[in-house]
């Protein structure tokens, strides 16, 4: 990527065409253990924020410095100092919610979403495109976790936030609030989305000159084959 | 290459890591020496709130920390209650076992003689959402209170006898759990607690203890 | 034989009743991604079983005497240094840096170790090797032995964080080589477009979790058999 896009472009990216959790299957731990309701899954949100907009800004800050050899190293610790501090936080102003979230605050140290993110973007590129690169990406989590638990405990506890939405005489689906709750919601979610952008390009197929629909694979193709090489 | 330059090359190529371990470090000091006072709080606060539930006319300010050690001589915590003249009134024991999902946490109220349950509280637990999950409520937790503290307690279906408890269809591990929990706590502590109650009553204040001993 | 019998249900439960992948949702990144083929999902498994064997023993040494409150190193250190002895010395804060250190290392040590006894080892996983690094299954051992070490009450040994390692090791496995296991029968089926690849395999996930629970309770039962067997 020799010119690279644009801080807003980068801003856009994050949250729908480059979604770390939808298009990127990235920090898959938290999406799936938090979102039972709505409260935890927006804490997990903003503390990974933090850390993602922290980590990413202080990485390009010194990018000039990073040898590359010890980049890895530079990285984990400075990710693994920001959730430190977003832990220590939360058990202190934020006492019940840290202790639902219990060990998933400090597992955000091994979201490979936010590595992939120091890595691609944080260490080559400026201050301003850095940040706005882990907003959007932060942004785009959030979407995911909220479509999630929005999905899990409207269904499985009948409220939104805490707040009532479905009359008292619907019958929680236990299994939503459960473990394979979380793994059916997000599979299906997956494939509404994946059936989304199936139809899309089928219209595109005869709304868009020919031309045009490979440069446009070429562009989303590069990013999504760096991210992958950051999975597993 | 001598070994003056050796050392002049790995800092060069370290530096920024040291410098950022440092500054992190310093971060990291910070943080903890402005908020673990309030975790610490929070922490207490997540027990002491409970007390007064727990044993009827205890004041959460006069209450005491104390280290015992159970039967098996492991170190346990408990504490003792006070009303607000200072005198002893109760106990206020933290359990922890297995339950049907993950481990819950107790805390149970008792008399200073041991001879009545108090009180009980689910501080943690993971049940079931929808079925386990009912050793939450507050009709659950008060069948506890009056039972007597030296017999084990049973969960049983219907018809709940002097030293049994009533438990939802579909969650029986759970209840069980629970009295299973509390049954091997009061087992546990019996001994050290009475010779504490004992020790009491003869005039030494654990609290003056406590405060010589820190 | 009462500490056997604790041992005995950590492992069940890591293994099975509370696994790693289904219970917890910790390591969901390689089980999507290296869960294709059976043998390269046993692979996997054994490798971060081993891992997070070594790096189990090696964060409950450094919690036990280094980080936890009240720790005996810092304590005696401090007090040596003629500091005040009523001060509690505390430096858990720095445990989640100290462990993912002592996982990198290992993923480290472990590499080379493959590298260099096993090329054919090597060859079939050895992209996946330092990415196990980031493999929350591991850090999630570490934590959950860190918070066993937290409350004096109940002092866990380094017996139990290995039994847990063990145990959450196995679970790994069981499960990633479950999921290759159904995905290579799969590969037959005929899988509407859009669940092709995450969604199904996220499905079966489901279903796969659906049945671990069914095991929810089993280590009381098997205390309580114990229990009688002794009596």
């Amino acid at each position: 990527m020799a010119n690279g896009p644009t801080a807003s472009e980068r801003f856009l990216n994050g949250i729908l065409p480059e979604n770390p959790v939808y298009r990127q299957l990235l920090g898959m731990c938290p999406v799936l253990a938090v979102t039972a309701a709505m409260l935890p899954a927006l804490t997990m949100a903003a503390a990974t924020a933090f850390v993602l907009i922290s980590a990413n800004g202080i990485i390009s800050l010194i990018r000039g410095q990073l040898r590359p050899h010890l980049r890895i190293l530079v990285f984990t610790l400075t990710i693994a100092t920001f959730v430190t501090i977003a832990d220590r936080f939360l058990a202190a102003y934020l006492y019940e919610m840290s202790k639902v979230l219990g060990p998933y605050v400090p597992l955000i140290i091994v979201n490979c979403l936010i590595i992939s993110r120091c890595e691609i973007c944080a260490s080559k590129q400026s201050v301003r495109v850095a940040v706005a690169d882990a907003v959007g990406m932060s942004l785009g989590f959030t979407l995911a976790l909220t479509s999630i638990a929005t999905v899990r405990e409207i269904l499985g506890s009948g409220s939104w936030l805490g707040i009532r939405v479905l009359p008292e005489a619907w019958p929680n689906w236990g299994i939503m609030v459960l473990p394979p709750g979380a793994f059916l919601v997000l599979g299906l979610l997956l494939a509404a989305v994946e059936w989304w952008g199936q139809w899309r390009a089928q219209r595109m197929d005869y709304a868009v000159a020919p031309a045009m629909r490979g440069q446009q694979a070429q562009a989303t193709g590069e990013g999504m084959e760096e991210a992958n090489s950051w999975k597993a | 290459m001598t070994r003056k330059t050796k050392i002049l090359g790995y800092l060069q190529q370290a530096w920024l890591v040291l410098v950022l371990a440092c500054a992190y470090g310093g971060a990291l000091a910070g943080v903890q020496i402005s908020l673990s006072p309030r975790i610490a709080e929070n922490r207490r606060q997540e027990t002491y709130r409970i007390i007064p539930q727990l044993v009827p006319g205890a004041e959460q300010e006069q209450t005491v920390e104390l280290s015992i050690s159970d039967r098996h001589g492991n170190p346990a915590r408990v504490y003792q209650t006070r009303d607000a003249e200072g005198q002893p009134n109760g106990w206020v024991v933290p359990a922890k076992g297995p339950g049907f999902a993950d481990d819950i946490g107790l805390l149970i109220g008792l008399d200073p003689p041991l001879n009545k349950i108090t009180g009980m509280y689910v501080l943690d637990q993971r049940e079931t959402p929808g079925l386990g999950d009912f050793i939450r409520d507050a009709d659950f937790q008060r069948q506890f209170r009056g039972k007597a503290a030296d017999t084990p307690i049973e969960a049983v279906k219907a018809d709940p006898g002097e030293q049994q408890i009533t438990v939802l269809s579909g969650a029986t591990v759970s209840s069980s759990s629970v009295c299973e929990i509390v049954n091997t706590a009061l087992a546990n502590l019996r001994e050290p607690l009475l010779q504490e109650w004992a020790r009491a009553s003869a005039g030494a204040d654990p609290r003056d203890e406590a405060e010589a001993a820190w | 034989m009462e500490s056997l019998t604790l041992l005995l249900q950590i492992f069940v439960g890591a293994a099975i009743i509370n696994n790693f992948v289904l219970h917890y949702f910790v390591g969901i990144c390689p089980f999507l991604g290296v869960s294709r083929r059976v043998d390269m999902a046993f692979g996997m498994g054994c490798a971060v079983t081993f891992v997070i064997s070594i790096a189990a023993l090696l964060s409950w040494t450094f919690t036990f005497y280094l980080l936890r409150p009240d720790a005996p190193l810092p304590t005696w250190l401090w007090q040596r240094l003629g500091g005040d002895p009523s001060v509690r010395i505390d430096l858990s804060v720095l445990s989640y840096i100290m462990y993912i250190f002592v996982i990198a290392s290992s993923v480290q040590f472990v590499e080379m170790y493959v590298r260099k006894f096993a090329p054919k080892l090597h060859k079939s996983f050895g992209v996946f090797l330092p990415l196990i690094t980031t493999n929350c299954a591991i850090l999630f051992a570490c934590l959950i032995i860190l918070r066993n070490l937290q409350d004096p009450a109940q002092l866990w040994g380094p017996a139990e964080a290995l039994t847990l390692a063990l145990g959450g090791g196995v679970g790994f496995t069981l499960a990633i080589c479950l999921m290759a296991g159904i995905r290579e029968e799969l590969e037959l089926c005929d899988v509407p477009r859009p669940l092709r690849g995450a969604g199904i395999t996220l499905i079966i996930a489901g279903i796969l979790a659906m049945a671990v629970m069914g095991f929810a309770g089993v280590d009381q039962n098997l205390q309580d058999a114990i229990d009688a067997f002794l009596n």
